[in-house]
C-alpha cells in the first residue's frame, strides 16, 4: 500500500508539530483561559472574567515593574547595540591577536548568567569590590551600587552590557558580509572613514541591527536571572530593580496567583509583539536588504 | 562508509552507548520487598548528612522489618517544588518544609491532616513544648511536625560592651535599654562614617525576619481574620525604628549596611566586630566557632518593650505529608521513628538547633555546638513566644512589610503614613483572598 505524500510529510514533521501543540500552543491556550480565572494552583480555577486585567491596571507594583523594565530596555538596548557594533568594527580589523580579542569579548557570553551575577555582586561590593577599590585609587568614593535606589538599576544595565558577545559575533559576521567593492567605491568617491561607516557599514549592517534589536527587546522584557540573583530575589531598594518577569514569577510561584500571573504574561506578550511590530514599521525605510 | 562518517558515528554513538550502559537506571540498592517512601528535604551539607544517617538507620532496622524504604533527596526550593508536584499529582510522601508556608499550603488543601495519624502512632502533643506543636497547626488541625526548631535571641559582643563601659553580664532587657546600649556602642571615624554599630534592625543585617519588630512591642499581626499592623503597638514600633535611624543618620547608616557584609557568611559584621548586637538563631555559634573562635560573646533573650512580657520569636523546620502522597501510612511510620526523642534530638543537635521536647535530657545539652543552647531553650517556654503569622497570604504580606521597613529605614516616608499605607495594602490582599475563598466554597458541590 502506498502511503500518501501528505501523511509521510506529517509523520516526518511530527516531532515539531506534536511538540508545538503539546508544549506551546496547548499551554498558551490554557494560560489564556487562566488569565480570566482566579487560580491558586491547588484548587480549581474560578472564572472571574477580565478582573485580573482590571486589577493590573490599578496595581501600583505592576506599574512600577512596567516602568523599571521599560527603563532597563530603553538604556540597555541602545547601549548594548552601540557597544557591540563598535567592538565588532574594531575586531573586524586585521590586527595581531585578533582571535584572542574576539575570544575575550565572547567569553562572558558562555559563562552562565548566575555565575556572571555572583561575580558582579562581588565586583560591585561597596567596600571590598574591585570597582570601588579602583575608584578609590583615583580619589573617588564609589557609590553603594546595588544598595542604593539611584544606582541599582544603573548597575544592572552596566552588567547586562558586559554580556554582548553573542550580538557582537553576529555583527562581525554581518560586517564580513559587506562587499569590499562598496568600500572601494566609497573611497574612490572620497568618503572619509566616518563617511564609509555611515554610508556603507551601517546600511550594509542594517538587517543584522534589526535582528539584534528585536532579539534584545524580547530579552529586555524578559530579564529575570541577572536581577534575581544579584538582588538575592528581592525587589531591591524601593523596588527599583523589580522587573516584569520577577513580579510575574512571584505572583505565580510565591503568592500562587496563577490567573494574575497568566494575565501578566499575556500583557507581556502583547507589549513585545507591539514593540516588535513598531520596530519593523519604523525600520522599513532604514533597513537595506542586498538584492532587494 | 567513509572514515569521516565512521568517526561521526562513533562520536555520536559512543556517548549514547555509555549513557545506556552506565547512565541513570532504576535504583538497584532498594530491596524488592520494600514500599518506597519519597522524602524531599531542604537540607544539604552537614545538615543533610545528619538526616541521611537517620534515614539509613531506619532503612536498616525498622524499615527492614516493616518493608519500608525511605528515599531521601535534598531539594532546593523545596516548598515551591512540593507545591508544583502536589498540583501535578505526583508529590513526595514526606516534604521537609519551612513553618511559614504551613498556613498557605494547608489552606490550599496541599497538606494532609495529621491528627488521626499521630493518635494512631502514639505521637503525643504533651511530649512537646506547646510552641513547637502549635507551629504545625492551622485552624485547629495538625498539618506538620517539628523537625529542627529554634528561637531567635540577641547575640552581643562582651568585649565591645566592656570597651563602651557597659556591663557584659547585663545585656539589654527592654527596647529602651537596647536603644541606649546601641547608642553607646556606635562609633564613628573623623568623617562621621559609622565604623561600629550597636544594633540595626535593617534587612541586610537580619536575615529573614524583617516583619518581626512589632511583636517586640507587644503587637500581634494576625488575629485569625485581620492583619493588625496599624495599632498603637505597630505605630510605636516604626516610630522607634525611625528614631533609631535618625540618631545614626540615614546616609551614614545606609553606607554602613552596604559595606558591613551579609549576616549569612564570612563577612558577617558581628564576627568582624563591626556590629555589637545581632538578632540571630542558635546556628550562629557554628559560624563563630569556624571563623572567629576567640570572639568574646554571649546570648540573651531579645528585649521587649517591657521587662514583664518576654516576646520570643520561635520558628521551626517541619515535616509534612503532601496531599496525594502515595504512601502516607509508611511516611508516618518513618516520622514516628524520627520523632522519638533520642533520634530527633540527635538531628537537632547536629543542626545546632533546639530540642522540641518538653523535658530535655542533659545528654542533649552536653556537647551541643551552641554553648548557650539552654538560653534558647528557656526562651521557647515563654508564654509570649510567637511564630509566623498563620495567614495563608503571609508571603505577600511579608513583602509589603519588607517594603515598609525599607521605606522607614531610608526615610522615604513618614513612619505613621508608611504603616497606614501598608495596613491598607495588606487589608486589600486579605480581602481579595477571603472573597475568592468564599466564592470557591460557594461553587463547591
Amino acid at each position: 500500500m502506498k502511503v500518501p505524500q501528505w501523511i509521510k510529510g506529517l509523520l516526518w514533521t511530527s516531532p515539531w508539530w506534536l511538540g508545538f501543540i503539546f508544549f506551546l500552543a496547548g499551554p498558551m491556550a490554557v494560560s489564556a483561559y487562566l488569565s480570566l480565572c482566579d487560580y491558586p494552583l491547588l484548587q480549581p480555577p474560578v472564572f472571574v472574567g477580565m478582573d485580573n486585567y482590571a486589577r493590573l491596571s490599578t496595581d501600583p507594583i505592576f506599574h512600577k515593574v512596567l516602568a523599571n523594565t521599560l527603563i532597563y530596555a530603553v538604556f540597555s538596548i541602545p547601549l548594548g547595540t552601540i557597544l557591540a557594533i563598535a567592538l565588532a568594527t574594531l575586531l573586524n580589523r586585521n590586527v595581531r591577536g585578533q582571535a584572542i580579542f574576539r575570544a575575550c569579548i565572547f567569553v562572558p557570553t558562555v559563562v552562565p548568567v548566575v555565575a556572571v551575577a555572583i561575580v558582579w555582586m562581588w565586583m560591585l561590593n561597596p567596600q571590598f569590590g574591585l570597582v570601588n577599590q579602583g575608584l578609590r585609587q583615583v580619589g573617588i568614593d564609589g557609590p553603594m551600587w546595588l544598595a542604593s535606589p539611584g544606582w541599582a538599576m544603573t548597575s544592572l544595565i552596566l552588567v547586562s552590557v558586559w554580556i554582548i558577545g553573542a550580538p557582537m559575533v553576529i555583527y562581525l559576521a554581518g560586517l564580513q558580509d559587506i562587499p569590499v567593492s562598496l568600500y572601494e567605491a566609497a573611497r574612490l568617491d572620497g568618503a572619509s572613514r566616518l563617511g564609509q561607516f555611515r554610508h556603507v557599514t551601517l546600511p550594509g549592517l542594517s538587517p543584522v541591527i534589526l535582528f539584534n534589536v528585536v532579539i534584545s527587546i524580547i530579552a529586555a522584557w524578559q530579564v529575570f536571572a541577572l536581577p534575581f540573583v544579584m538582588m538575592k530575589s528581592s525587589p531591591g531598594p524601593d523596588r527599583s530593580t523589580y522587573f516584569y518577569t520577577m513580579y510575574l514569577f512571584d505572583n505565580a510561584f510565591r503568592y500562587l496567583k496563577m490567573g494574575y500571573a497568566s494575565a501578566m504574561a499575556w500583557i507581556q506578550f502583547a507589549i513585545i509583539l507591539a514593540l516588535t511590530g513598531l520596530v519593523f514599521a519604523v525600520s522599513r525605510r532604514m533597513v537595506h536588504y542586498r538584492g532587494a | 562508509m567513509s572514515i569521516r562518517n565512521c568517526a561521526l558515528v562513533i562520536l555520536l554513538g559512543l556517548p549514547a552507548a555509555l549513557l545506556l550502559m552506565f547512565g541513570p537506571t532504576n535504583r538497584h540498592d532498594i530491596p524488592n520487598d520494600r514500599v518506597v517512601v519519597r522524602y524531599w528535604e531542604k537540607w544539604s551539607g552537614v545538615e543533610g548528612l545528619a538526616m541521611k544517617r537517620i534515614v539509613d538507620r531506619f532503612n536498616a532496622t525498622v524499615g527492614k522489618t516493616e518493608h519500608i524504604w525511605v528515599d531521601y533527596s535534598a531539594i532546593s526550593n523545596v516548598d515551591q517544588r512540593t507545591l508544583i508536584a502536589t498540583a501535578g499529582g505526583d508529590p513526595p510522601d514526606i516534604a521537609g518544609l519551612f513553618d511559614h508556608v504551613i498556613a498557605q499550603f494547608a489552606d490550599q488543601g496541599a497538606l494532609l491532616e495529621l491528627d488521626d495519624w499521630v493518635r494512631r502512632l502514639g505521637i503525643r502533643e504533651a511530649d512537646f513544648k506547646p510552641i513547637w506543636w502549635n507551629i504545625g497547626t492551622y485552624e485547629g488541625h495538625l498539618y506538620a511536625l517539628p523537625s529542627a526548631p529554634y528561637t531567635i535571641a540577641l547575640y552581643y559582643n562582651r568585649r565591645l560592651f566592656r570597651q563602651a563601659g557597659l556591663d557584659p553580664d547585663h545585656p539589654p532587657e527592654t527596647i529602651d535599654e537596647l536603644s541606649r546600649y546601641s547608642e553607646r556602642l556606635t562609633r564613628r571615624d573623623a568623617n562621621g562614617h559609622i565604623i561600629q554599630a550597636g544594633f540595626i534592625p535593617a534587612p541586610a543585617l537580619l536575615g529573614w525576619w524583617h516583619w518581626v519588630w512589632p511583636y517586640f512591642f507587644d503587637a500581634r499581626l494576625w488575629d485569625g481574620r485581620h492583619f493588625t499592623l496599624d495599632t498603637p503597638e505597630g505605630r510605636r514600633t516604626y516610630l522607634w525604628i525611625a528614631e533609631q535611624r535618625a540618631k545614626l543618620g540615614i546616609p551614614a547608616a545606609l553606607a554602613f549596611e552596604a559595606t558591613a557584609g551579609a549576616i549569612e557568611g564570612t563577612q558577617n559584621p558581628f564576627l568582624s566586630e563591626r556590629l555589637a548586637m545581632v538578632f540571630q538563631g542558635p546556628w550562629m555559634s557554628n559560624w563563630i566557632n569556624t571563623y572567629t573562635p576567640d570572639l568574646d560573646y554571649a546570648v540573651a533573650p531579645f528585649p521587649s518593650v517591657t521587662r514583664e512580657r518576654q516576646n520570643v520569636f520561635a520558628s521551626s523546620d517541619v515535616f509534612a505529608i503532601p496531599r496525594g502522597a502515595r504512601h502516607p501510612g509508611e511516611a508516618m511510620r518513618f516520622l514516628a521513628y524520627v520523632l522519638q526523642q533520642n533520634v530527633l534530638e540527635e538531628l537537632c543537635k547536629a543542626h545546632c538547633k533546639l530540642s522540641p521536647f518538653r523535658r530535655v535530657g542533659e545528654a542533649f545539652y552536653n556537647g551541643h555546638p551552641n554553648r548557650f543552647v539552654r538560653v534558647f531553650d528557656r526562651m521557647a517556654a515563654s508564654p509570649y513566644a510567637f511564630g509566623h503569622p498563620k495567614m495563608p497570604m503571609f508571603k505577600e504580606a511579608s513583602v509589603e512589610m519588607l517594603f515598609l521597613l525599607e521605606n522607614v529605614l531610608e526615610g522615604v516616608r513618614d513612619p505613621l503614613e508608611a504603616v497606614r499605607i501598608t495596613q491598607k495594602k495588606i487589608d486589600a490582599i486579605v480581602d481579595r483572598y477571603e472573597r475568592m475563598s468564599a466564592k470557591r466554597r460557594a461553587l463547591q458541590p
